[in-house]
């Protein structure tokens, strides 16, 4: 008998506000929850893009006491708040008593960086000898799974991977790898970001934002003609994982099974632009999918599809070389929502599963005939038995999660 | 003496097809290799960037004056930490005998680094702050910000490669080579993929000198891990990389495995952000489950590339580690630190510390630390100093790596056995 994984809770904060109702409610009313982007600084390219799914003045205290949130960076709050946010939810107080058997797989793409940039000026301004011992220790890509250890007593593996949009499903395959082979009994997984006006103005200088143009308001559109970029976003979103018998020896709710994760790389891809390599891409996902019973069971997908020109058309490539001749199954694009990175798309996942994932599509899309098909807008009529999530990211890096339902 | 539980069998010996490293001492392992038999240490005056106004000025800077090739791309879009590591995974693929062609299909690249293109970020971040400054914000060219991300240098192998199969960076501080290398050897063990590209690269920049200076965690003079007087680490920069294959693999081409990477496993303190657990626990587990995953007894271990910074504290942890995994036996283990002679190569010091540990293996000997200075009487290990001590057995040797936010990672790396070094 295989050791299956399960996703037995969810911690969720971003944009949207605390854990899944929040974030349920935003998917359903399917707008972007994006707020203004300070451009005090100069930064920002005129004429550019002026928002980002930010998260305003969150209360954090019911997970993190004051005196140890200001030894944080805002990620590592984000990331103890979501990982003690999942934990109760999956009907577990702590995992301290099981120490090295539970683990931490944390995906950033930027990690603290608005740390990383008041250590610079710092350095740079005031000199070297200047520089604040905090803002180094917490600026490090790994803090924020560090201190989701600490908090919550994870002596297990700490892994944080750095694979851009592919990341958080990265980090689950890789968690979920960890309980079925047995190194660990349970793992909290997810993705975390931190979007300060800095690194928006500098995304925005690469093209890779959505801005207004002439009769069309700034807002990201995945797999839509009209997208000109994605909407930067902030947040956590981690999932508790383990071993399906022992968490239904325990009576736990089981939210979903990993069914398969997988990853490929597109080699055409440059630096920071997606390739045009959708062929081997799919044959991975198609060989990767065979093993999990074929893209025939997948009810729906959610797409990472965030409004990318080249990377959109790259996921739909990819889609459309898997499934061929058949039909595709309903593609969601919570992104249009909750905005790139932070791993929105983990929870919005899990929320289709349940049937709760309604419509995330701002507005009626319009065909791109490139890409052939549109985001699905509407309720979702029932429960979903399959869902493929996939993450394409900018510099070729591509990984894929299947869950199921497991009741 | 400890014994530890043996994991279950598993089907398949994953083994060491090629070793590729840039370091201070060269841009290749023979060079490196050499360098590290002197006993002599790369660790000195440097001009990677203006450090007049820093509280040291050593560290251990790869000489680019050698420069191998570049890589493929735009120059602008390809960081030093890029080249470093696209040469070292070109010397390993050529050592394992893996030219182009389709196996890249069936490979993954499983990397790490702590700072990524962040000596570019920080040129990029120098020229915004002049721009604030003046009078008319004509802010950088982008292109010095591209190869900026932490997963860039192993991006950069996987498309010099032409990699079809996974790709993962893990940036784990000064632990994410040795993580790397464990997530690698997994992937081969379980069929994820049939060539694993694995390693770190990392460069010199302003952030981590400056910050470890902030944390007083960098010595004045060169690092003395293990040393009554040591004062803190020393930083450098460089590249390693490994080929891990399953063994048929490698006979099947006729070729000959360098060492088989036995066991890792990772873990983490939950202790404290910048300080080690003090009787170093999670190191300790971390040894343990390693050994565990190796199928071997801690007697079984014949020298140890620790982790050696020359802090006081994480030395001490991590002698501490060792006794409480190796028990008496701990004070006649030879024990040397890369570190000692190269700097420490943050997320690519488990990686290079790695490729160190099987060349040591393959020549039977353990490359030395700088002989200076007096051993620290709290250490109760077998420092080996001066010159390589040669070993009556070199079957197993065991590499750690300890972290900022307590992460911890353990390899294992074996001789092949006769019956493994070819197919007849």
């Amino acid at each position: 008998m295989p050791i299956e994984t399960v996703v037995t809770g969810l911690g969720t904060i971003g944009p949207y506000g605390f854990g899944r109702e929040a974030l349920a409610k935003a998917l359903a009313a399917g707008k972007p929850v994006a707020s203004e982007v300070d451009r005090g600084g100069g930064w920002h390219r005129e004429g550019g893009s002026r928002l980002a799914a930010l998260i305003r003045e969150p209360d954090l205290s019911r997970w993190i006491p004051p005196a140890a949130a200001r030894r944080m960076s805002f990620p590592s709050k984000l990331a103890v708040a979501a990982g003690k946010m999942a934990l109760p939810d999956a009907g577990i107080e702590t995992v301290a008593s099981e120490g090295g058997r539970a683990g931490v797989y944390l995906a950033t793409a930027f990690g603290p960086v608005h740390n990383t940039e008041k250590l610079l000026r710092q350095i740079f301004l005031e000199g070297a000898e200047a520089a604040q011992p905090f803002y180094f220790s917490e600026c490090v890509a790994n803090t924020p799974a560090a201190q989701l250890a600490i908090a919550v007593g994870a002596r297990g593996p700490n892994v944080t991977i750095v694979q851009r949009e592919a990341g958080p499903l990265l980090a689950v395959g890789r968690g979920a790898q960890a309980v079925r082979e047995g190194r660990v009994d349970r793992a909290l997984a997810g993705a975390v970001e931190e979007i300060p006006p800095l690194l928006h103005a500098l995304l925005g200088r690469f093209g890779a934002l959505a801005q207004a143009e002439e009769k069309l308001a700034e807002q990201p559109r995945p797999l839509d003609r009209r997208r000109n970029g994605i909407l930067a976003g902030e947040g956590a979103s981690l999932l508790v994982l383990e071993r399906e018998d022992a968490a239904r020896a325990r009576g736990a709710r089981i939210l979903a099974r990993v069914r398969w994760s997988g990853a490929a790389f597109d080699a055409t891809a440059g630096v920071t632009d997606w390739g045009t390599g959708h062929d081997a891409l799919a044959a991975a996902l198609r060989a990767g999918l065979a093993t999990a019973g074929g893209a025939a069971g997948i009810s729906m997908i959610v797409s990472g599809a965030s409004g990318a020109k080249r990377g959109d058309l790259l996921e739909a490539r990819v889609l459309k070389a898997v499934w061929g001749e058949a039909p595709l199954p309903p593609v969601m694009t919570p992104k249009a929502v909750t905005g790139e990175y932070g791993g929105g798309i983990l929870a919005a996942g899990l929320l289709a599963l349940e049937g709760k994932a309604l419509a995330p599509f701002p507005e009626a899309p319009e065909l791109d005939p490139e890409i052939g098909f549109s985001p699905h807008r509407g309720a979702v009529p029932e429960k979903r038995a399959r869902v493929l999530l996939t993450g394409l990211a900018s510099g070729g890096a591509a990984a894929w999660l299947l869950l199921e339902r497991a009741s | 003496m400890p014994r530890v539980d043996r994991a279950p069998a598993r089907p398949r010996t994953v083994v060491v097809s090629g070793l590729g490293a840039v370091t201070p001492f060269g841009w290749n392992v023979p060079s490196t290799w050499n360098g590290l038999r002197s006993g002599k240490t790369s660790i000195g005056p440097f001009d990677r960037f203006d450090h007049s106004g820093y509280r040291t000025h050593v560290a251990a800077q790869v000489d680019l004056a050698r420069a191998a090739p570049r890589p493929r791309g735009k120059p602008a879009r390809i960081s030093l930490a890029d080249r470093y590591a696209v040469c070292a995974a070109r010397e390993a693929l050529s050592q394992a005998g893996l030219g182009g062609g389709d196996w890249t299909r069936r490979a993954g690249v499983y990397f790490g680094s702590s700072t990524g293109g962040m000596l570019e970020n920080e040129r990029y971040f120098e020229a915004l702050l002049a721009a604030e400054g003046g009078a008319r914000r004509r802010l950088p060219r982008m292109s010095i910000l591209a190869p900026q991300q932490y997963n860039a240098p192993g991006d950069a192998v996987a498309r010099e490669i032409g990699i079809g199969g996974p790709v993962q960076t893990v940036s784990a501080a000064c632990a994410s080579g040795g993580m790397a290398i464990g997530d690698a050897l997994r992937a081969v063990r379980s069929g994820e993929v049939e060539t694993a590209i694995t390693g770190g690269s990392d460069s010199l920049c302003r952030l981590t000198y400056a910050g470890f200076n902030a944390l007083r965690s960098v010595d004045e003079r060169p690092c003395r891990p293990f040393r009554k007087d040591r004062a803190g680490l020393s930083i450098g920069e460089g590249a390693g990389v490994i080929v891990l294959e399953p063994l048929e693999r490698v006979l099947a081409r006729g070729a000959r495995p360098l060492a088989v990477a036995a066991g890792e496993a990772a873990t983490c303190d939950a202790y404290h952000m910048t300080a080690p657990h003090p009787l170093g626990a999670g190191a300790a587990e971390a040894i343990g489950a390693a050994l565990a995953d190796a199928q071997l007894d801690p007697g079984e271990i014949d020298f140890v590339n620790a982790h050696g910074t020359g802090t006081p504290l994480n030395d001490l942890a991590e002698c501490e580690a060792l006794a409480s995994v190796f028990g008496e036996r701990a004070r006649e283990l030879p024990v040397t630190s890369t570190k000692s002679l190269v700097g420490h190569l943050l997320g690519s010091a488990g990686a290079v510390e790695a490729v160190a540990t099987i060349l040591c293996l393959v020549a039977g000997e353990v490359h030395p630390m700088p002989a200076e200075g007096e051993s620290d009487p709290a250490i109760g290990v077998q420092l080996v100093l001066g010159s390589p001590l040669k070993l009556k057995r070199a079957r197993h040797a065991l590499s750690t790596s300890l972290a900022f936010g307590g992460a911890n990672a353990a390899l294992i790396f074996s001789r092949p056995r006769p019956e493994d070094r070819d197919a007849d």
